[in-house]
């Protein structure tokens, strides 16, 4: 089947962002195909590669870059939400004169038709928050 | 026949928890996560409402260890997350409360 997700809570307060990265990884692992995950308001703060993480915890933000980068996951944050979250690709920092880019390059800034998108091509819509 | 497969993330004293009970219904699944593991401890009244929905209830077992819910009430099993995909596979269609 193929699967997208919908990511709507910070990695650093509660389980859900975490919990939607090892869904992930399980899905993939039964056979299945991750499309997208859109990641939405706190969401997109998943994204972010300024997050430092004691070494003692999981980055939460290397989990989905090795999706990305092992399994071609396409990761895609709200626009909307990601500047009020000041989460900014090159683009986005350019065009509000931001001194650089704050998201990780496995990610990309797109609008909420990726979401309806998603939707459309996918057997499957998992949304995680909370 | 399968209906709703429900995530509920939202602690029993929520109003999403709340809501959630009321649509929950005979054929549907629910699988507690998060704060909502809460109302897997046994002869509690959210725990109660959840088994009288007629639901197939489950608790994802990694979160109810990290919040110290050791112990789940008869009729909510214990499932991982491979567990929780396989339930994705056969509901096609999710609700998430939290």
């Amino acid at each position: 089947m193929i699967y997208s997700l919908l990511v709507v809570s910070s990695p650093v307060s509660g389980l859900s962002s975490r919990s939607a990265a090892e869904f992930a990884r399980c899905a993939i692992a039964r056979g299945h195909r991750i499309h997208r995950v859109f990641f939405l308001d706190a969401g997109t703060t998943a994204g972010s590669n300024f997050s430092v993480f004691p070494q003692d915890e999981a980055d939460p933000v290397r989990a989905w870059e090795q999706l990305h980068d092992q399994h071609g996951v396409e990761l895609v944050l709200c626009v909307a939400s990601a500047l009020k979250y000041g989460m900014l690709d090159q683009t986005e920092a350019a065009r509000y004169e931001r001194a650089a880019a704050s998201i990780s390059p496995a990610f990309t800034v797109s609008g909420l038709g990726q979401l309806v998108d998603a939707c459309a091509t996918s057997d499957r819509l998992m949304t995680f928050g909370g | 026949m399968s209906v709703l497969l429900h995530t509920l993330s939202a602690a029993p004293s929520s109003a999403a928890f709340k809501d959630c009970l009321k649509v929950l219904q005979p054929g549907d699944a629910a699988v507690l996560m998060g704060d909502g593991v809460y109302a897997a401890v046994p002869d509690t009244e959210a725990c109660g409402a959840l088994l009288a929905t007629g639901a197939q209830l489950y608790v994802l077992d990694t979160h109810a260890q990290l919040t110290g819910v050791t112990c789940t009430a008869q009729g909510i099993g214990l499932v991982d997350m491979d567990g929780l995909v396989a339930l994705s596979e056969r509901y096609c269609r999710q609700m998430a409360w939290y």
